[in-house]
């Protein structure tokens, strides 16, 4: 018997999504994952102030603004041919790692931990499904620690406006690295603050989540998909240091070879958007919305690498750097989160252990008559990229590949399903009336529907019953 | 603390304050006070200010929700998924509640521009949710400047037509926290205040006095050096941001006292021009958030 379930909204994800997925025989046989908000950041873009992308563009995301800080910055260093001073990169980059901490422990206790604990300390907490396995005292432990986690991730936050001025949508992050320069009590400030976030992670974060894997094995077995892995590189590339994490590579049909950005293609033949192409490389088309296109199914774009869809985030990097065996699934991933939180901790150790006070990286910067940039960096939930020219000093093209748009695009002209879809493929659903398994295997990629920015449109549905 | 007469225990004022914390939580579980409800819709926007207010301290996150509210209904938060979230939602409708909403209302193609769930198989818009919710609530909250009046996710060309949520309550009072994201207390302390006094003191457009009464260059910790004509001339110079186009002298709002993240910082702070985020003309009309050359003649295309 064919049935077809719809989720929407899915919760506990930033932004709006719609899943439709298809089960036959208690199997997943088909699946789309539809982004259910527009906004159009690209077309905004033009014609604005080239250094105002920084701030501007932080405003995709607000769980994730200081990455698209980051990759407008690099961007605009790229058109300005501009080079940071290393101590510029080291504040920028501690900042940097202050959203991954924020992220993570906010991703893991408030978006994951629902999923597997049951929550009996508030009615908005209570779930819909029955799939609860942990024993009371372990279930009531983890229950607790949601509550605990909400201090530790509001300091992540707090280190992260100690040198960019706020957060969310800071202001430090800008070409040339800072606009800060770091004090000695600045320093002791985040490293103090730093202290409770790693004794927080060692103690209840990286046991809770083993403990939620031990009690739901099958997740090492679903949620995988294709395997293909690709990183823009994350704190890479220091002269003093080298590499502190993972640099640029891609990992396919068991080879991991260097990244290179002229295989990067996107594609739209699914898509609601009109171009001259509808596959193409992302600094030479910008294609308008087109509700009309026939045949497409989503807002959502594909990007592809070599032509095939490639994973991205925290799973893609421990393996790509070296830090995890090679598993792709559902709870890899989930895993994948925590222990990348511990090991961004010790990247922000070394980085500290660096910084040397009152330099100002500051210059007065000249908006170029014409130009143009690519800012690519690894960040949160994956690769980042920022496209953009200049004319007549001001923006003429923005073109922004996220991470979630790696990771949830649609299926492309090739016949290739992207990465969220393919993971769902043959997924086993117990209960087909109340399917947790969906809402798992997708949250373990951390979706990101405000920065993947799409539209939504009602498609023509088959006549199935509705499960919701 | 020999020679001083000290109160019985249980008239200090941590005794008194955990007694009546004690009393009031004892009365709420036994239904004799009730937690008001507070439903937080996330429209077209970044849910920014959900994170926002996960930050806050005093009151934080946690005490909100076992002592303040009874959140019925967050899209970020809430852990029932699908129909079944949107169900939640649809029976606060029959009961009293608070209205807080982030983001802009999209009006492109009746609102299908931003789908927030779907509701007896059809999809269900941001449009719809705001005004449906909007007409029934208590009070109405605008949290941050999407919502305010369209923000970022109105910026030009606007491709998503958004609007903020007055344009499509016209007839409702909506409290307006201005900002991008707004600042927890500014969400919380409103909140407290319905909960404890009814709506607060507001000015002309809406904005709770008790926040948005000052401009932000009047009690800049800077202003020492405007008034001498010390004027920046990059970022992270430790002088006057004015030249730079800091929008201080127009935006009313306390971040210079009340600051960020738990009082640790603000833009100001990290040698950046305030770029105007609480102003409701915020961004078109607070660009461009950085110059090197605000001697210029500013020309509007």
């Amino acid at each position: 018997m064919n049935r077809k379930i719809i989720i929407n909204p899915l919760t506990r994800i930033s932004g709006f999504m719609e899943i439709d997925v298809t089960v036959e025989n208690n199997r997943v046989v088909d699946a789309k994952t539809k982004g259910n908000l527009f906004r159009g950041f690209e077309q905004m873009m033009v014609g604005r102030k080239p250094f105002d992308a920084v701030y501007f563009t932080q405003r995709i995301c607000g769980i994730c603004s200081a990455a698209h800080s980051m990759a407008s910055s690099i961007a605009l260093e790229d058109a300005l041919n501009i080079t940071p001073m290393e101590q510029g990169r080291y504040l920028r980059d501690i900042i940097h790692c202050c959203e991954y901490l924020q992220n993570h422990i906010r991703h893991f206790y408030q978006y994951t931990v629902p999923d597997f604990v049951r929550m009996e300390q508030n009615t908005l907490l209570a779930s819909d499904h029955e799939d609860f396995r942990l024993p009371k005292t372990v279930n009531d432990r983890i229950a607790k620690h949601y509550f605990d986690s909400l201090p530790i991730s509001r300091s992540a936050h707090q280190m992260l406006a100690v040198l960019g001025g706020k957060a969310p949508h800071n202001h430090g992050v800008f070409i040339g690295g800072v606009t800060t320069q770091a004090t000695a009590e600045k320093v002791v400030t985040l490293d103090s603050l730093l202290d409770d976030i790693i004794a927080f992670i060692d103690d209840k974060m990286i046991p809770d989540v083993y403990e939620i894997a031990h009690y739901y094995p099958e997740y090492f077995q679903i949620g995988g998909g294709y395997g293909n892995l690709l990183s823009y590189g994350a704190f890479d590339h220091y002269g003093e240091l080298g590499t502190l994490y993972v640099d640029p590579l891609v990992y396919a049909m068991n080879t991991i070879e260097a990244f290179d950005e002229s295989k990067i293609k996107e594609k739209i033949d699914y898509s609601w958007f009109q171009a001259p192409a509808d596959t193409y490389n992302p600094d030479s088309l910008m294609p308008v919305p087109d509700q009309n296109k026939q045949k497409a199914y989503s807002w959502v774009k594909a990007p592809r690498y070599n032509g095939l869809p490639f994973e991205v985030g925290p799973l893609a990097r421990l393996i790509l750097s070296g830090n995890y065996q090679n598993r792709v699934s559902a709870m890899d991933r989930t895993i994948a989160r925590a222990l990348e939180a511990k090991k961004i901790t010790a990247i922000m150790k070394t980085l500290l252990s660096q910084i040397i006070p009152d330099v100002d990286v500051q210059k007065k910067y000249e908006v170029p008559e014409s130009g143009e940039g690519r800012g690519l960096v690894d960040t949160t939930r994956g690769a980042l990229g920022h496209w953009l020219k200049i004319k007549d000093k001001k923006l003429s093209f923005y073109q922004i590949i996220t991470p979630s748009t790696w990771d949830f695009s649609t299926k492309d002209d090739e016949g290739y399903r992207g990465v969220a879809e393919e993971a769902l493929i043959g997924t086993p659903i117990q209960n087909p009336d109340k399917p947790a398994e969906i809402g798992r295997i997708l949250r373990s990629f951390d979706p990101c529907m405000s920065c993947a920015t799409h539209v939504y449109r009602p498609g023509k549905q088959v006549k199935t019953i509705k499960v919701f | 603390m020999e020679g001083y007469i000290l109160p019985p225990e249980t008239l200090t004022n941590e005794a008194i304050a955990s007694r009546l914390k004690n009393e009031v939580n004892e009365q709420i579980r036994q239904g004799l006070i009730k937690k008001r409800n507070l439903v937080y819709l996330e429209l077209n926007g970044c849910s920014g200010n959900i994170i926002s207010l996960l930050n806050g301290q005093n009151p934080d996150f946690e005490y909100t929700l076992n002592s303040m509210v009874n959140l019925r209904y967050s899209n970020s938060l809430m852990a029932a998924e699908g129909e079944q979230a949107i169900e939640q939602l649809m029976e606060v409708l029959d009961e009293d509640y608070i209205l807080a909403v982030e983001g802009a209302v999209a009006l492109k193609n009746d609102g299908l521009y931003n789908v927030i769930g779907r509701w007896k198989g059809e999809p269900f818009t941001g449009l719809q949710a705001a005004q449906m919710l909007g007409e029934k609530a208590s009070h109405i909250l605008a949290v941050g400047a999407c919502a305010t009046h369209g923000g970022v996710s109105a910026a030009k060309p606007n491709p998503s037509e958004s609007v903020g949520l007055q344009t499509v309550l016209p007839d409702r009072n909506i409290i307006k926290l201005t900002g991008c994201p707004v600042n927890p207390d500014w969400f919380l302390g409103t909140l407290a205040h319905i909960l404890l006094y009814g709506e607060p003191e507001t000015d002309n457009l809406n904005r709770p006095l008790m926040f948005y009464s000052t401009l932000i260059h009047d009690r800049c910790p800077r202003r020492p050096f405007f008034d001498r004509g010390i004027f920046a001339e990059k970022l992270g110079d430790k002088t006057c941001l004015f030249k730079l186009g800091c929008r201080g002298p127009v935006t009313r709002v306390d971040c210079p006292t009340r600051q960020w993240n738990g009082h640790v910082n603000w833009p100001v702070g990290a040698s950046t021009p305030c770029i105007g985020c609480a102003s409701f003309g915020f961004p078109d009309a607070m660009e461009p958030f950085v110059s090197y050359d605000t001697t210029r003649i500013v020309q509007d295309e």
